[in-house]
């Protein structure tokens, strides 16, 4: 009897009190930090060891109309503007050339089998396991000899690199979930190949591409290392300028500003994608 | 007809390729130039320079006979692993608790995956004013009476104990394996766990014997991921290492911007070595997971 009530407990459906508290811990350990972050980005004066700044912006405002890091981030000075618009052309143009190319392999891979689809997938999960500094500075020396090493184009295509596993893994996991009846159906029914195209599966692939572009684009605004190596200090993204204020291992009020501004487009993306990312699409093992 | 139907079958499988052309010409062209060229090079070819002793061991053996090669090697796998782990413990705790019903829910999903969606030098910025001798922890311990010189505290960054890029690491990979482990266990349900509740099983004999490995698979290709890029990553050691001896990345990156221009060669030799270390580690621990997998007769 007593065997039994417990396991009734180990398969409760709530919350063990260890449980609830290790949630909380972990909500702190995530989003502690960008507390202080915060306070950081709205100080006039904070000296050690006060808690709270000594002097707040609010109480300078004569002396700047806007908090002092605030006023220097959004001036032209900080390349953060700069740095925002390549961020977000750069991994606009990647998304649409991985979008292009991966497509139609991840239909092919939802749908057909053939001899070695094991080891091609795991070829395509490689750029995951393989270390990017190693990837990185030997496609520079590369890049440096045929002249486009600080260039756009050199960056995008190192960004494709790490976006396309992520890319096809989400597009697999689209096309096994629509399945071949629909699109039968409608050739039955007479539907040209354009028509079934057009009036059936894009409709019915759109959230999932969607998704999946969305994602890939916030893997390559979150790039770094590729970016800093290629872009040869001539290309600032955010994650590179933001790299270049703190390398020093100190963190004045601007520094703060900027790491704000680089949370931005990922907290965006995170309230729009949500609901879009399939779980499953990285549930998918290496292993088999 | 036979002709026919294998002429067709021929055209369609002509079509598959054709279709899967594209990503592979990306990536074997960038995956493939890029290891050849690194070996090459790495083997004393560099005619750009005005180098070409290929193929030639010397740079190899510079670089593996000098003894701060196996310190970076030695912190560079200490830093991986270390991160690994402890992101590994509190990812699964993490995703066991996740799959329980408990109110606001659906604001925690967004919560726990932010760090996925910002760059890691984000998750360097927050250490440097969390744990440095100025940060938050050094005002806190000093509110609380312990210290009263920023100097007196404990230093977290810039030391070989790497606690601030091991930090920084668990706080971006925590969330990922969380989310991997968590789509493998909605994946399963619960129903072999209520399987063996029934019969007896205790909440300990329940995880070791049916969860685990059941999320087995999720652990694995989450820890590759994570520890793959742990081993070469740049910017955390870069920022919050200790200086000398540095991480083999940042090694690396050194003997390339050093005016000396041979020692290019060297700093590709370094690249060989991590992609091959790493080469090695990531398919022995296939190979043993393969193992497992066939001796509790899953494949």
């Amino acid at each position: 009897m007593a065997n039994r009530k417990s396991s009734t407990i180990a398969l409760s459906d709530r919350l063990s009190p260890f449980q609830k508290i290790y949630l909380w811990l972990i909500a702190g350990f995530i989003l502690g930090p960008f507390i202080p972050l915060i306070i950081q980005s709205f100080a006039f004066r904070w000296a050690w060891p006060d808690l709270l700044p000594g002097t707040w912006w609010l109480e300078q405002r004569e002396k700047s109309i806007l908090p002092l890091a605030w006023d220097y981030v959004i001036s032209p000075y900080s390349q953060v503007w700069e740095a925002t618009l390549n961020t977000v052309f750069i991994g606009s143009v990647v998304t649409a050339i991985c979008l292009v190319i991966c497509l139609p392999a991840a239909r092919v891979l939802a749908r057909e089998n053939f001899r070695g689809k094991p080891a091609f997938e795991f070829f395509l999960s490689m750029p995951l396991i393989v270390p990017e500094a190693a990837i990185g500075i030997a496609l520079l020396m590369i890049f440096i000899q045929i002249g486009l090493a600080g260039s756009y184009f050199g960056i995008i295509i190192v960004h494709l690199i790490p976006t396309i596993p992520y890319m096809i893994r989400m597009l697999t996991a689209v096309y096994q979930g629509l399945g071949k009846d629909f699109e039968e159906q409608a050739m039955i029914l007479g539907a040209s190949r354009w028509q079934v195209m057009r009036m059936v599966t894009l409709p019915m692939l759109l959230p999932g591409v969607v998704a999946g572009a969305l994602f890939t684009f916030l893997v390559s605004t979150n790039i770094f290392l590729l970016t800093f190596f290629m872009g040869q200090g001539k290309i600032v993204t955010l994650p590179t300028l933001l790299f270049s204020k703190i390398a020093g291992g100190t963190l004045d009020a601007s520094a703060a500003g900027i790491t704000l501004v680089v949370t931005i487009p990922g907290i965006i993306l995170l309230l729009i994608t949500e609901r879009f990312i399939k779980e499953e699409a990285f549930g998918k093992g290496f292993g088999n | 007809m036979k002709t026919t139907e294998l002429a067709r079958h021929k055209r369609e499988r002509l079509l598959m390729w054709f279709q899967l052309l594209p990503v592979m010409t990306v990536l074997t062209v960038l995956f493939g130039g890029a290891l050849l060229l690194g070996i090459m090079q790495s083997l004393g070819f560099a005619p750009w320079f005005g180098v070409n002793t290929f193929p030639d061991s010397t740079y190899f053996r510079a670089l593996w006979g000098s003894s701060s090669f196996w310190q970076s090697l030695w912190l560079t796998l200490y830093y991986a692993i270390a991160a690994t782990v402890i992101s590994l413990v509190l990812g699964i705790l993490l995703a066991m608790a996740m799959v329980r019903t408990f109110p606001s829910k659906t604001l925690y999903k967004y919560l726990y995956k932010l760090p996925l969606m910002i760059p890691y030098t984000v998750g360097i910025a927050l250490a440097v004013i969390m744990l440095g001798n100025g940060g938050m922890l050094s005002r806190l311990m000093a509110f609380g009476g312990f210290i009263d010189d920023p100097a007196q505290f404990p230093q977290i960054l810039k030391t070989h104990m790497g606690w601030g890029i091991i930090a920084v690491y668990v706080w971006k990979q925590t969330p990922f394996v969380a989310l991997t482990i968590y789509a493998v266990l909605l994946g399963v349900g619960r129903e072999t766990e209520e399987a063996a509740a029934i019969l007896g099983a205790s909440k300990r004999q329940i995880f070791f014997q049916v969860t685990f490995p059941q999320i087995m698979p999720g652990i694995v290709s989450s820890t590759l991921i994570i520890f793959a890029f742990n081993i070469g990553a740049f910017e955390a050691p870069f920022i919050l290492g200790g200086g000398f001896p540095d991480t083999l990345p940042v090694v690396a990156w050194r003997f390339f911007n050093d005016a000396d221009y041979t020692l290019q060669l060297q700093g590709m030799a370094t690249v060989v070595s991590i992609a091959l270390i790493a080469g090695v580690i990531l398919y022995t621990y296939l190979a043993i997971y393969r193992r497992y997998e066939r001796r509790i007769g899953r494949h």
